[in-house]
């Protein structure tokens, strides 16, 4: 029910793309909405990544921080802001787990965030609690490994040797999971939004 | 590479996973706009994307919505607040590009002028807008309660012949544990052609971390912003050298100047 008046002003209310246009102007209103919209969702995705609240507010308020120095370049006629938003956040939070584990910072900069037409208007499908549901059982659906890989790629941001390494597999044998499970969720899942 | 033979890593590319050359590949199809490549990338990240929004959902504290509100609020109130100018630079900027438009409609001898005129404008307002995100950095890093300072003083640097000393560089680092590191210096003479200046973060017992590029102005001010979170605690000290123009992995010279916290 917490959720009800979020759908309807998603539904019925403006769009991504007009949220951008009220941030381009510098609507301090605007970030407001944005939070409303997508903080739970900025939140969790990063404390599922560091694991330590204290650290996940830190990120989340830079997630924003760059969203909003940043959203000037954004084109919201070619991408969708919830996306780029959840991939700068990934970045942030990934690029916190790499540095604190002496690891190459910046190392997962995904290069997408330059392409803002790669992030689909996807804002119905990321706050829909029967979207995500779906996700989640494509996910449990998959075999132990096949989940593992995927998780230590999405959320920890290893590269598949680092993963062969952390699991102390054949580099073959991960990608192998890896590709099965990709193809795995893409079968179960399709895309969210049709083109 | 063609399309077809890129199509099965759009996934692992989106995922992070795709290794060279493939990756190099699709990034070119996608700078070039290709019309496969783009929406198969697109596709892509809309499966992985929802990776991401079925992490356990958890609710944030509301104190972090005062946090993050107060980016939108605290830029406007503070007196760092820099953006109305930058606005009122690009709104004459804007104007203008129409003016010189219109005039190149008149009179098309006047059309490369204005056509000039206006990428140079073109090319400040980015350069400006730039400018602007790096100062936010700063800002924000110098608006956290929990930042930690640190001055130094540099080496007094050889004296040319039949010129007095120069005065040594100096300047404060701080160091915030989620917004990253800033450096503010000044008597710090622009690099010579071919170097440029290369910060470092020198953990504790470890070995120097590269920090990134800069130069300074002519004046010998410099600012230069790492963003990112850094581990203050395991941190011992910030310095920074002479490098070549491409920066390096390892330090070549001895410290410019050297910031032990």
């Amino acid at each position: 029910m917490l959720l009800l008046p979020l759908l309807l002003a998603i539904e019925f209310g403006e769009s991504d793309a007009d949220l951008v246009r009220r941030l381009q102007r510098r609507d301090p209103r605007a970030m407001a909405e944005l939070y409303d919209r997508y903080g739970r969702l900025t939140y969790s995705l990063i404390l599922r990544v560091v694991r330590d609240g204290g650290i996940a507010e830190d990120l989340v308020q830079e997630t924003f921080l760059r969203v909003w120095n940043r959203v000037q370049g954004f084109d919201a006629e070619r991408g969708g802001l919830g996306p780029w938003l959840l991939a700068v956040a990934r970045n942030r939070a990934i690029d916190y787990l790499r540095s604190s584990a002496g690891r190459m910072r910046n190392a997962v900069e995904l290069p997408e965030t330059e392409y803002p037409a790669l992030f689909s208007d996807m804002e119905k499908e990321l706050l829909n609690s029967d979207r995500v549901r779906r996700v989640r059982v494509a996910l449990e659906k998959l075999s132990e490994n096949q989940r593992a890989v995927i998780e230590l790629a999405y959320f920890e941001g290893l590269s598949q040797a680092e993963m062969a390494e952390r699991m102390s597999q054949p580099l073959g044998t991960v990608k192998t999971w890896v590709r099965t499970a990709l193809k795995s969720l893409r079968d179960e899942l399709g895309t969210a939004v049709t083109a | 590479m063609n399309c077809g033979e890129l199509r099965d890593y759009y996934e692992l590319y989106a995922l992070g996973l795709a290794e060279d050359p493939e990756a190099s590949e699709i990034r070119a199809h996608l700078d070039r706009n290709c019309p496969t490549c783009v929406p198969g990338v697109r596709s892509a990240r809309e499966l992985i994307t929802q990776i991401g929004a079925a992490a356990p959902a958890a609710e944030p504290p509301a104190r972090l919505r005062k946090r993050v509100l107060a980016i939108a609020g605290g830029q406007r109130a503070s007196l760092w607040n820099w953006s109305p100018v930058w606005a009122a630079v690009a709104a004459g900027a804007l104007i203008a590009a129409v003016v010189f438009n219109v005039r190149a409609h008149r009179a098309s001898a006047e059309f490369a002028r204005a056509n000039t005129a206006l990428r140079q404008l073109q090319v400040e307002a980015v350069s400006q807008a730039r400018e602007l995100a790096r100062l936010n950095e700063a800002f924000a890093i110098l608006n956290q309660p929990n930042v930690k300072q640190v001055g130094f003083g540099g080496l007094i640097p050889p004296a040319r012949k039949g010129e007095p000393a120069a005065p040594p560089p100096r300047g404060r680092i701080f160091l915030d544990p989620a917004g990253g590191v800033l450096l503010v210096a000044s008597n710090l003479p622009p690099a010579p052609s071919g170097k440029i200046y290369e910060m470092w973060v020198i953990p504790k017992g470890g070995k120097p971390v590269p920090a990134g590029l800069f130069q300074s102005a002519a004046d010998g001010t410099a600012l230069h912003v790492l963003p990112g979170p850094v581990d203050v605690a395991g941190t011992a000290a910030v310095a920074v050298t002479v490098e070549v123009a491409a920066g390096a992995q390892v330090p070549n010279l001895p410290p410019v100047f050297a910031a032990s916290l």
